[in-house]
């Protein structure tokens, strides 16, 4: 199941709200970090995000059972390992 | 993640030195343009069993008591291997960019007015902002002083949560375990920082955000 951390800081707050739009997509918090975890890819718009570039590249604190298969100026996407 | 930590005993930058080969340029980037007082200068004889030339080592106040300091060595002339670089090291065609403006120095101000203040005095000068950039919490402008090396100067957008000091002690200490393993990529950086999250997020205290960063 792929399953991501996101710092919880303001600049990443539309990134956990892009993301947990699909309803695959369940938020808890641990700690100071968000963890969004999936029964299925997930994907996040970077233009739905509204974030430049040095947020949307330095938004991702860790990667738990998942891999990277899209992380460019249009999208991140993340598949199970 | 660690034992007890040491004492903390250092204060700041009492120093950072660098060679020029244009003293001139030096002084009136640093004194004149950005207005950066003289602080401390050495005058001296070439001495030592190298062949060390004449030299004069000065400074300049770059706030804080902190000092960024020159060293020029009369008549000597480095051989180097490029134009490509500054007066400390030169490279070849083949080293991108980006490795080398990673090293730089800069320096900060308190607020936007200041920092516009030093955008305004490089830019009636002959060493003008080469960009002004909003990176996520800081925004900063650029130039390349008379020796080539870059200098940023730079304001905090808002301060830094201990939630971010947290995160920076994980990377880093994920960083370091990657490295002992073996395997530098970001890939298994993210995924040593998962399990370092996982395994001290239950024992961290709820850390207050400060009321300017919400």
């Amino acid at each position: 199941m792929p399953t991501i951390y996101v710092l919880d800081v303001p600049e990443n707050t539309t990134i956990v709200e892009v993301a947990s739009r699909h309803s695959h997509v369940a938020v808890q918090a641990v700690g100071p970090y968000v963890e969004l975890s999936s029964s299925e890819p997930i994907v996040i718009d970077r233009r739905a995000t509204g974030c430049r570039h040095a947020v949307w590249y330095s938004c991702l604190a860790g990667l738990s059972a998942s891999r990277i298969v899209q992380w460019d100026k249009n999208a991140l996407r993340i598949e199970a390992a | 993640m660690s034992a007890t930590p040491l004492p903390h005993l250092a204060r700041g930058v009492d120093h950072a030195a660098f060679p020029t080969l244009d003293p001139a340029a030096t002084i009136r980037f640093y004194r004149d343009v950005l207005g950066f007082p003289v602080v401390h200068s050495i005058c001296a004889a070439g001495w030592g069993p190298e062949k060390h030339p004449d030299f004069v080592h000065f400074f300049f106040d770059i706030g804080n008591n902190d000092r960024i300091a020159f060293f020029h060595y009369f008549g000597f002339e480095p051989p180097m291997v490029s134009e490509r670089g500054d007066a400390f090291a030169r490279f070849n065609d083949e080293m991108p960019g980006f490795y080398i403006t990673s090293r730089h120095l800069a320096i900060h101000v308190e607020s936007e007015e200041h920092l516009t203040e030093y955008q305004r005095r490089l830019d009636e000068s002959d060493w003008p902002t080469e960009m002004r950039v909003q990176h996520e919490t800081i925004e900063s402008i650029y130039t390349h002083d008379p020796n080539g090396y870059m200098l940023e100067i730079t304001r905090a957008l808002r301060p830094v949560t201990p939630q971010e000091d947290q995160d920076a002690a994980i990377s880093v200490q994920a960083l370091l375990d990657i490295a002992d393993a073996g395997t530098l990529t970001l890939d298994a950086l993210l995924q040593r920082k998962a399990e370092l999250i996982l395994a001290h997020a239950e024992e961290w205290e709820q850390l207050t955000i400060p009321e300017e960063v919400r």
